[in-house]
C-alpha cells in the first residue's frame, strides 16, 4: 500500500488537491500561502519524520496530475539517508501519472492530452557513511505535459570528513510517453567498491544533480537555459584552451584548477522536446545558486521560485 | 562396442574448420580497419582534458578505467539482450530503449553514427548471413523512429555471427578500449608505444569489468560514473576540437 498519496484535479477552473494521503514516515504539508493569491497552483512539501530516512524505510508515492492543472512537489531540506543497519536498504518510489480524464466532468474523457504541469524540486539527498538508498520516480505523461524534474545528490556529511563514503546509492528517473513509449530512462548507480571508489570517479566534485525540461510551456526556459550554460561553459573552456596553448608546460597547466562547476545541456525526446541539463559541482550551494537562478523563471506560473 | 573413431575425427574437424573461418570474421570484426568511424570518438577525453580533468598519464589510465566501466553498466547489457535474440523485433525494441537511454546528446550521436556504419559494413561483408541485410532494410523503410545505436547492433551482428556471448561482450569493450586509448594518442596524452603499454595493463582491469557487468539484460542499465556523462556533454561547448565527441 503506499505511503503517500495525493491527487490534483481542476474544481471550479482551479488546481486543487482532491485527495492527500500519507502514513508515517511519510507527511504532505499543502500550505496554501506560498503562492500569490491567484497563482493556479498546489504546493506540496514532502516530509519525512526525523528529518531524514532510517535504515529499511520503504516510501512509496503516487502523484496524480489532472487535466490542465499546475502541482509543485519539494522538500522542506535535505533528504538524509541514515546508516544501513545490516543489509537493509531504505526505498522511496514515486509514481506520478498524468491523466487527461481525471475530472469530475465526464466530459473532459474526450479531451485528448492535457496541458498540466508538474514541478518536482527537492532538496537533495545525502547519505551518511554507510547509508544504503533506493529511489524510483516513474512519469507518465501525455505528449502535452509539462515535466521539471531535478534529481541530485552530495557527497555527505563533510564536516565528518564523510565524502561519498556511502555503501549503495541507486536513483532511477523513468518518463514515459502514452502507450508505455519511453522517452527518458535514467538509472545512476553509485556503489562501494575496493577499487575504483565512488570518491575516485567524482573526483573533487561534491554535488551531482540532473535536471529535465519536458513539455510545451517550458520551450521559452529550455532555450534560455541551454543558452545560459552553453555561454557559461564556453567562456570557461575558452579561458582553460587559451591558458594551455600559452602555458605548454605541464607544471604550469596543472596549477590550472579544475572548474567549481560543470554543466552540460543535451535535448532528448521527439523532436528534441526535452531537455536534460546534467551538473557536477565542488559545493551544495553553487547548485542551489544555478537552480535558483535557471528556474527563476517559472515563478509567473508557480507563485514563487523554486529554491528561493 | 567402441564408437567409430572416424566420425568424432570428421565432427571435430568440421567444428574446428567453422570455428576458424568464424574467426576470420571475429578479428575483421575487431579490426580497427573496419571503417566503422570509431577513431572520430575520444568517449569523452577530449572534453576531459579541455576542463582539466585529465592532465597526467595517471589521470589518463584512471579516466579510461572509468569509460570502460561506465560503459560496461550503461551499454554492455544492450549487446547482450541483443545477442540472445538476435532478431528484428528485439533489435527494433533495444534501439528504442538504447534511444530513450542515451540521453547525452554528444555520446548519442557518437553511437548513431558508428552504430549506422557498422550495420551497412557487416550487412555488404558478411553476406553469408543474409537476415543482416533484410533487417537493415526493413528497418531502415520503418515508420518507427529507429536510430541504429552501436550496441545492440553490435550485438545483433555478433549473436547472428554465433559468438559465443561472453566474447562478444568482451569484444564490445576491447573495441571501446581501443578506440579510447587510439584518441589518448592522437590527443598527445602518450606516445604509440606508451598506448600500447598501458592498453595491456588496462585489460587487466578490462577483465574484471567484464566480470561485474556482463550478462545482464538490457533493463538492468544504469550510470556508474555520473561526471563522465556532464563532462563528455560538454564537447559542443569545446572552443576547438579534434574529434566530434
Amino acid at each position: 500500500m503506499a505511503t503517500g498519496k495525493v491527487v490534483v484535479e481542476k474544481i471550479r477552473g482551479r488546481s486543487t488537491a482532491t485527495s492527500c494521503f500519507s502514513k508515517y514516515p511519510l507527511k504532505f504539508i499543502l500550505p496554501t500561502k506560498v503562492a500569490p493569491v491567484g497563482t493556479d497552483v498546489v504546493w506540496i512539501y514532502s516530509i519525512t519524520y526525523g528529518g531524514g530516512i532510517v535504515s529499511g524505510d520503504s516510501i512509496s508515492c503516487e502523484f496524480t496530475i489532472g487535466d490542465g492543472c499546475t502541482a509543485v512537489l519539494t522538500t522542506q531540506s535535505s533528504t538524509k539517508v541514515y546508516k544501513a543497519i545490516g543489509s537493509k536498504c531504505s526505498e522511496q518510489t514515486l509514481e506520478v501519472m498524468f491523466l487527461s480524464h481525471v475530472c469530475y466532468n465526464h466530459l473532459s474523457c474526450a479531451r485528448i492530452g492535457s496541458e498540466s504541469l508538474l514541478v518536482v524540486v527537492p532538496d537533495p539527498v545525502t547519505c551518511f557513511s554507510t547509508a544504503r538508498y533506493y529511489q524510483k520516480q516513474n512519469f507518465r505523461l501525455l505528449s502535452d505535459s509539462n515535466l521539471v524534474l531535478v534529481d541530485w545528490i552530495t557527497s555527505g556529511r563533510h564536516a565528518n570528513g564523510e565524502k561519498w563514503d556511502f555503501e549503495f546509492y541507486k536513483s532511477i528517473n523513468n518518463v514515459y510517453l502514452e502507450d508505455d513509449k519511453p522517452l527518458f530512462l535514467d538509472t545512476v548507480l553509485l556503489e562501494k567498491r575496493n577499487i575504483q571508489s565512488i570518491a575516485e570517479r567524482m573526483q573533487d566534485y561534491h554535488a551531482i544533480a540532473m535536471v529535465i525540461l519536458f513539455g510545451p510551456k517550458l520551450r521559452e526556459l529550455q532555450k534560455q537555459v541551454q543558452e545560459n550554460v552553453k555561454n557559461m561553459m564556453s567562456e570557461q573552456l575558452q579561458i582553460s584552451y587559451s591558458s594551455r596553448r600559452h602555458n605548454p608546460d605541464s607544471r604550469v597547466r596543472n596549477g590550472f584548477m579544475k572548474p567549481e562547476f560543470i554543466a552540460s545541456c543535451s535535448t532528448f525526446g521527439p523532436e528534441g522536446k526535452g531537455v536534460v541539463v546534467r551538473i557536477a559541482s565542488d559545493s551544495t550551494e553553487s547548485v542551489y545558486n544555478f537552480l535558483r537562478q535557471q528556474l527563476g523563471d517559472l515563478e509567473p506560473l508557480l507563485g514563487q521560485s523554486p529554491y528561493a | 562396442m567402441a564408437k567409430p573413431i572416424g566420425e568424432d575425427a570428421i565432427s571435430e574437424s568440421v567444428a574446428s574448420r567453422s570455428s576458424s573461418c568464424s574467426q576470420w570474421s571475429q578479428w575483421q570484426l575487431l579490426d580497427s580497419i573496419l571503417p566503422t568511424g570509431g577513431f572520430a570518438h575520444s568517449f569523452g577525453l577530449e572534453a576531459a582534458v579541455q576542463t582539466r580533468l585529465v592532465s597526467s598519464p595517471t589521470d589518463l589510465e584512471t579516466h579510461i578505467i572509468h569509460v570502460l566501466d561506465n560503459t560496461a553498466s550503461l551499454l554492455l547489457p544492450f549487446v547482450y539482450s541483443s545477442l540472445k535474440s538476435p532478431d528484428i523485433e528485439t533489435w527494433q525494441r533495444l534501439d528504442l530503449l538504447l534511444d530513450a537511454t542515451l540521453t547525452n546528446q554528444v555520446s548519442s550521436k557518437a553511437s548513431i553514427s558508428q552504430g549506422s556504419a557498422l550495420f551497412r559494413i557487416a550487412a555488404s561483408v558478411f553476406t553469408e548471413i543474409p537476415s543482416l541485410k533484410t533487417i537493415r532494410d526493413a528497418s531502415l523503410g520503418s515508420s518507427k523512429e529507429l536510430r541504429f545505436h552501436h550496441a545492440p547492433i553490435f550485438g545483433l551482428v555478433c549473436g547472428l555471427l554465433g559468438m559465443d556471448p561472453e566474447a562478444s561482450q568482451r569484444a564490445y569493450l576491447f573495441v571501446t578500449l581501443r578506440d579510447v586509448v587510439s584518441a589518448a594518442t592522437r590527443l598527445n596524452l602518450v606516445g604509440p608505444m606508451g598506448a600500447s603499454v598501458m592498453q595491456h595493463r588496462i585489460a587487466v582491469v578490462a577483465e574484471t569489468v567484464l566480470e561485474k557487468w556482463k550478462d545482464r539484460d538490457a533493463g538492468e542499465a544504469c550510470q556508474t560514473s555520473p561526471l563522465l556523462d556532464v563532462v563528455q556533454g560538454c564537447h559542443g561547448y569545446l572552443f576547438s576540437r579534434l574529434f566530434c565527441s
